[in-house]
């Protein structure tokens, strides 16, 4: 955008402000990584609980939660650590859409831990807070595949009410195949083709 | 009605930088001069008059031994921003002919 010293017209600055914030949001850009880490670490996850509880083969089938966390959080602690170093122009987008994956991971703990405390499954209250954050990632990257993968995971635990604790595993290893990993892949095409989601 | 919108946001380049950090927050110079396509004596002029009236602080620091200007909006900026913007809603809907 070419700027001079001119004294603008109310429609040109109003020009002025929309085409000054496309060019500030073309730097806010997601290239799906999270949404296919955790996209395979919760599928393989939820196959190996599920597995492993139908048939005896373990007195604490939940350790695959454990073990996933054990990959997961260093995997994404590490990627978000090098994007930040290396990022030269910040962006309050890429905040918010930090702020919204933060608040799911506290709730996420809080419904988890409410949970087992109440003795029930914390497959669907996961996957509400699931759907949220993806479809709140998907409003701001304006990502159907997102807002689609979204809709999925909450139907997946309205599902949940008609099903056992064990069949939630199942329902949720889909939620994370349609929800985080199918998006993840075409957000992650998109980038490559060079289009930016959310500019 | 031109009396009515802030006359210091009048100004292509300073409405531009201001714009670029409503959504930045902050920004080096030289990504504000590549964002704005301005010249550097121009943008230094004017960021010096954003900076004159509150709206941005500018921080002169070292990255890698390399002097690094940094641009940073404040809250007296948002809020100028903001109501720039209100003003600017308010013009237009006033041009609009009465429904009716």
């Amino acid at each position: 955008m070419q700027t001079t010293e001119k004294i603008l017209s109310p429609l040109e600055s109003l020009q002025v402000i929309r085409e000054t914030i496309d060019i500030a949001k073309r730097t806010f850009r997601d290239n799906g990584f999270h949404f296919l880490l955790w996209g395979w670490l919760v599928a393989i996850a939820s196959l190996v609980h599920w597995y492993l509880a139908t048939n005896n083969l373990h007195e604490h089938p939940e350790m695959a939660w454990g073990i996933m966390v054990i990959i997961g959080m260093p995997a994404a602690i590490i990627r978000e650590w090098r994007r930040e170093k290396n990022k030269r122009e910040p962006n309050v987008f890429s905040q918010w859409y930090n702020m919204i994956w933060l608040g799911f991971g506290i709730s996420m703990i809080l419904a988890i831990t409410l949970a087992v405390k109440n003795h029930l499954s914390p497959t669907p209250f996961i996957l509400i807070l699931m759907g949220f954050a993806t479809f709140m990632s998907g409003i701001m990257l304006k990502f159907r595949p997102l807002i689609f993968g979204a809709i999925v995971i909450w139907a997946g635990a309205l599902w949940c009410l008609f099903l056992s604790d064990v069949q939630h595993l199942l329902v949720q290893g889909a939620c994370a195949i349609f929800g985080y990993l199918l998006p993840g892949y075409l957000l992650n095409q998109e980038v490559k083709k060079g289009h930016v989601p959310g500019a | 009605m031109y009396q009515e919108l802030n006359p210091l946001l009048l100004s292509q380049l300073r409405l531009a930088i201001l714009s670029y950090l409503m959504v930045a927050r902050e920004a080096e110079f030289n990504i504000l001069k590549e964002k704005t396509g301005a010249t550097s004596g121009n943008l230094s002029v004017q960021v010096g008059k954003l900076q004159e009236a509150g709206y941005i602080t500018v921080e002169k620091t070292y990255k890698n031994n390399y002097p690094l200007t940094l641009c940073r909006i404040t809250p007296e900026g948002i809020i100028a921003f903001e109501q720039f913007y209100q003003d600017l809603k308010t013009y237009f809907d006033n041009q609009k002919p009465p429904s009716p």
